[in-house]
């Protein structure tokens, strides 16, 4: 490298004799520095990058209420005893019904419907079909389904839900508040029941005050259909209405046509849920914000909840965690060297005080890990998620109790809270004069109380991809000079086109990961059932005989191609670590987590690719666990096996065949959610990986 | 005639050239309220109670300009429709029936609070939206809302620089639409938007100094919002203690902020006012206490050389003597016009009576009448 720039040196001075030199600027100096002392800055820059992911936690700030409007806690709660004693009576009659009748029928949806147009609510029920969600490659980013209403519907299975709108008797009636309570309404638990008691408590304070300026809509979805599919399903109803009379309307004794009731624009909606037994002293509240994509609703609408759960209703808050991180050892360890480092940095300057206990790192790292993991994965934690569809701010509150669903007396104290922190926060949300916008949109939480903002984390995500296009550019300068060398013939030294042939090659085997990427939906369209084992091996031969065939028809490709032919693994490797830096820097702005994670794997892998054969044949240490490295690397970083070792970590090992499976299933919800990153492990992960593999056989 | 005119002409403008001794003669108030939204309740709350106080002290509605950006008793979000309340205790509702809003919500603008200001109004604007002041008057400016380093913020949307506040305060000056202004604003660093003032005669406080911020003073729990601020809830507590008769003066009002309590550092200026402020009394500027003039006869203003001579006595001597004289010259000036101002139209018929009066043989007038018409009506019917 050093001769290398001697090199430029010498021949900046040669053309410049005669005329003043100009010294290049400063800038292009750096750019020409760095390009010079890559593999260097490529090691910093990585390891850097790492760093700064660990480090995380230790730059998480408290979370502020950032809309003025919000003003959460201010008001008093107008709950009383009168509006417990309603939904402790709705808890009491639907759990009477259960004593007295078996399943089917509307019977439940009518109760619940008969108390909420008791309390002054319009009801309405509506009818929706539960089919899933079907991948078609069209629809990636095209916005919420228009789940077509088949016209051949039968009336075998089918859910209600039921839904109450409160008008606000002053307001404009321009917005509205969604509060969703999922219901069983075949097999309803207790716990379910109790979120309808809780709901039902709220709603009857609702029907009755004076400053509501938004009106306030009580869905009760269908959740034998699962959680989120009701919830799309009425939403997709409130948004575009269809004016085609479907059949479905007419099934059963329930007719619903022309009673679908609508309020205006969705300012934000809560989904509550009860659920299990708290395990410590107090109820707990968990708060689900992940929708699809990793999009999350803006920051304020969780702090609103947060600070009325903790400073008004004393519930225990807490956010998913990866639990097997917490006993991890070595997390542990890097969480107490951060803490002495911490120590000393504090007492040679009282004002440094960054460091944080290592138990707070390792909660902060868990839970960090798990925010990363459910963006990444791009599938809404909840039914909150189809409300993200609509660009609307939703979360999920699991409150888990801790008393049994049948206590009486603990009953009473329960839903008072629970209503009133719902109520404190539709309070909050019912003072906003516009939509959320105030608070982040983009960030990653540490606690309940904690968060990183977009500004912090993509530091991480700057550094380690700083070093592809540096490498790039070194290797391409290297590259050329070798060809410049074999080959005297002037005409073939057209410097600029020396990539072209690498490019062909690293384009045929992205158009290739776009093609395995949509194979998926015609192995659905294949009649018959199959399992999901069997689909992945159709998958996997058709993919592979096409990789073969790619290999085959056009030349230069392969990795087993003659020397002649081949391109020089330089220019070939230049270029691919410039694909993959363009493909991850795409992938950061639509979801970053994904990039994030992805950056984890692709950069060390497309770094260390290097060709194995002449690192066996030189037999130096130094080349041998070069290239060690590189097919470790490249082991991991094959979509499935990285798959198989996250399993691994989170405790669930599943070995041979049925990996396939559930690599398939896995995969399937993928699309099914259309998350991105379905499409970026197909279009970018996968031809860079193919791409390493080639330089790694290269025969040069 | 002319001659007479002129004379009194040029003892008016000679009795007024010297500013200073301009009689008080009426008392304004200008309150405006800057900000929109739900969560700002407290300055709406705070320009009403202003306006109940001012008007309790006896400034009459139609010399008041009451301008609010919005309207939170109608609010949706307001528990207690159609009523606002400056207090937790609900006990008073500042917007009852009597509260004329001249400029509200979006008609709060900077230009048309310069508008009001400068009396420079399209033609169609009514009086009732204008600040009809003249050289005798005393004006009361309050402001709330949402302020920083020398601007206010109107409406979320427009800023007033303290350099507009002090042209227009300059051009008021100047078109002698005030004797004395006060300028009260309770804003976060309010002290800086009086730093550009310059014409005399001008009251400034405000309620925090640079680089501070003023705070609400609490929050009514049932509302859901704050409902007033610190620095005109102090204010209040002040002037609820007061009659229209008290002589508190200007200073007690000013040493009654306690920094503690405000939580800021009330602002005075008064570099350009040259009173002494222990002996102006707050009614000065809050309320509207004109000193009453027995008159013996109805009609007969400014007629009266004692009364004048009493609101006078504050004067130097010299000055005294100087504006007796202008007085007698004054007084001479209004007899004479009294005596020449009769009614033309009046006078006419007054005549014309005399004259029917004076004559004998009312019929053969009458007759000779109609002869004439008749001869007139022939000629022009030949003629035609």
């Amino acid at each position: 490298m050093a001769s290398e720039k001697r090199d430029k040196e010498e021949e900046e001075v040669k053309t410049d004799d005669g005329s003043p030199k100009i010294k290049p600027r400063p800038i292009v100096q750096l750019g020409i520095f760095l390009v010079a002392h890559s593999p260097v800055f490529s090691v910093v820059f990585s390891a850097a990058g790492v760093l700064a992911l660990l480090i995380l936690p230790l730059l998480a700030k408290n979370t502020y209420i950032s809309e003025n409007a919000l003003m959460p806690g201010s008001a008093r709660s107008m709950l009383s005893n009168r509006d417990v004693s309603d939904g402790s009576k709705l808890v009491k009659d639907i759990k009477n019904y259960w004593l007295n009748h078996e399943g089917q029928g509307v019977e439940v949806q009518k109760l619940i419907g008969k108390y909420m147009s008791d309390m002054g609510a319009e009801v309405y029920y509506q009818k929706f079909h539960p089919e899933g969600n079907q991948f078609h490659p069209l629809h990636f980013f095209s916005g919420p389904d228009s789940y077509t209403l088949l016209d051949n519907v039968s009336c075998a299975s089918y859910g209600v839900n039921v839904a109450g709108i409160i008008r606000a008797p002053r307001g404009d009636g321009k917005e509205s508040i969604v509060l969703v309570t999922p219901y069983d309404f075949i097999n309803g638990g207790d716990y379910e029941a109790l979120s309808l008691g809780i709901t039902s408590t709220l709603f009857s304070l609702l029907a009755r005050v004076t400053w509501l300026s938004k009106d306030i809509i009580w869905l009760v979805t269908d959740s034998r259909y699962g959680d989120y599919r009701p919830v799309a399903a009425w939403l997709t109803e409130y948004h575009s209405p269809s004016f085609k009379v479907s059949d479905l309307l007419k099934c059963g004794e329930l007719n619903t046509a022309d009673t679908f009731r609508r309020a205006g624009t969705v300012a934000a909606a809560l989904v509550l849920k009860v659920d299990g037994r708290s395990e410590r002293f107090e109820d707990t509240l968990s708060i689900y914000a992940e929708a699809s994509n990793g999009q999350m609703p803006n920051l304020d609408l969780i702090n609103v909840v947060n600070y009325l759960a903790v400073h008004r209703q004393g519930f225990y808050v807490k956010v998913e965690k990866v639990v097997s991180l917490l006993s991890s050892s070595w997390l542990k360890i890097i969480g107490e060297i951060f803490e002495a480092v911490g120590k000393l940095a504090r007492t040679l300057n009282p004002d440094w005080n960054f460091g944080i206990p290592a138990a707070d790192y390792l909660e902060g790292s868990a839970t960090l890990a798990s925010s990363l993991y459910s963006q990444a994965l791009g599938i809404p934690t909840g039914p909150h998620g189809a409300f993200r569809d609509y660009q609307v701010d939703a979360i999920t509150l699991k409150i888990s109790p801790r008393f049994p669903p049948d206590s009486k007396t603990r009953q009473h104290d329960f839903f008072l809270r629970g209503a009133r922190l719902l109520e404190g926060t539709i309070r909050s949300v019912n003072n906003l004069l516009e939509k959320f916008h105030q608070s982040f949109f983009l960030y990653l939480l540490t606690s309940p109380s904690k968060f990183i903002s977009v500004g912090v984390y993509m530091i991480a995500f700057a550094l380690l991809v700083a070093p592809l296009p540096m490498v790039a550019a070194s290797l391409y300068i290297e590259g050329c000079k070798a060809l410049t060398k074999s080959t005297d013939n002037p005409t073939e030294n057209l410097k600029s086109w020396k990539w072209l042939d690498a490019a062909k090659q690293v384009f045929a085997l992205h158009l290739l990961g776009f093609i395995v990427t949509l194979l998926p939906y015609f192995i659905c369209q294949v009649p018959g059932q199959h399992s999901p084992r069997n689909r992945s091996i159709m998958w996997g031969t058709t993919s592979s005989s096409l990789l073969l065939i790619t290999f085959a028809i056009i030349p230069g490709c392969s990795p087993f191609s003659s020397r002649h032919h081949g391109t020089n693994w330089a220019v070939l490797k230049s270029v691919t670590i410039s694909a993959a830096f363009i493909g991850l820097c795409l992938m950061s702005i639509i979801n970053f987590a994904t990039a994030e994670i992805g950056a984890l794997l692709l950069v060390p892998t497309c770094l260390m690719a290097q060709p194995i054969k002449p690192a066996l044949r030189s037999r130096r240490i130094k080349s041998l666990l070069g290239a060690f490295c590189s097919m470790v690397l490249l082991t991991i970083g094959f979509p499935v096996m990285f798959f198989a070792i996250s399993k691994g970590l989170f405790g669930e090992a599943v070995v041979g065949l049925s990996l396939g499976g559930e690599f398939w299933t896995w995969l399937e919800s993928l699309w099914a959610w259309k998350s991105a990153t379905y499409l970026y492990i197909g279009m970018v992960h996968l031809p860079c990986w193919l791409l390493c593999l080639c330089i790694l056989f290269h025969p040069s | 005639m002319k001659v007479l005119t002129l004379v009194m002409l040029l003892c008016y403008s000679f009795a007024f050239s010297s500013g200073d001794t301009t009689i008080h003669t009426n008392n304004w108030a200008v309150l405006v309220c800057t900000s929109r939204f739900w969560f700002n309740y407290r300055h709406m709350a705070n320009t009403l109670s202003l306006y109940r106080t001012v008007k309790r002290l006896g400034i009459p509605d139609e010399r008041i300009i009451l301008m609010l950006a919005d309207d939170m008793a109608c609010n949706a979000r307001n528990e207690y429709p159609a009523q606002v309340f400056n207090n937790e205790n609900h006990k008073l509702n500042l917007y009852g029936d009597n509260v004329e809003v001249d400029y509200r919500g979006y008609e709060v603008t900077v230009e048309n609070f310069l508008r009001v200001l400068t009396g420079r109004h399209e033609n169609a604007v009514p009086r009732s939206k204008r600040l009809l002041s003249d050289e005798g008057s005393h004006i009361l400016l309050y402001m709330t809302g949402h302020g920083g380093d020398e601007f206010l913020k109107f409406q979320d949307a427009e800023e007033l620089q303290s350099h507009d506040l002090a042209d227009a305060v300059k051009q008021m000056k100047e078109k002698r639409r005030f004797k004395e202004l006060m300028i009260m604003v309770d804003t976060c660093q309010a002290a800086t938007l009086f730093n550009q003032l310059q014409s005399p005669d001008v009251l400034a406080i405000g309620s925090s100094l640079k680089g501070e911020n003023s705070y609400s003073h609490h929050l009514d729990s049932d509302v859901g919002v704050s409902v007033v601020d610190r620095f005109t809830y102090y204010t209040l507590a002040f002037f609820e203690r007061l009659n229209i008769y008290d002589n508190a003066s200007l200073n007690s009002l000013f040493r009654s902020y306690d920094p503690k309590l405000l939580m800021s550092t009330a602002y005075y200026r008064t570099d350009l006012y040259q009173p002494h402020l222990a002996e102006v009394p707050v009614t000065n500027f809050f309320g509207s206490v004109m000193e009453t003039l027995h008159t013996d006869s109805v009609y007969k203003a400014f007629s009266s050389k004692t009364s004048n001579n009493k609101i006078n006595s504050e004067m130097p001597l010299n000055q005294l003597s100087e504006h007796d004289e202008l007085q007698k010259a004054n007084i001479q000036n209004d007899e004479l016009k009294t005596e020449k101002q009769k009614c033309p139209y009046t006078q006419m018929r007054v005549d014309l009576h005399k004259k029917l009066e004076k004559l004998e043989n009312v019929d053969t007038v009458v007759n000779l009448g109609i002869a004439v018409m008749l001869l007139v009506v022939m000629v022009s019917s030949s003629l035609l």
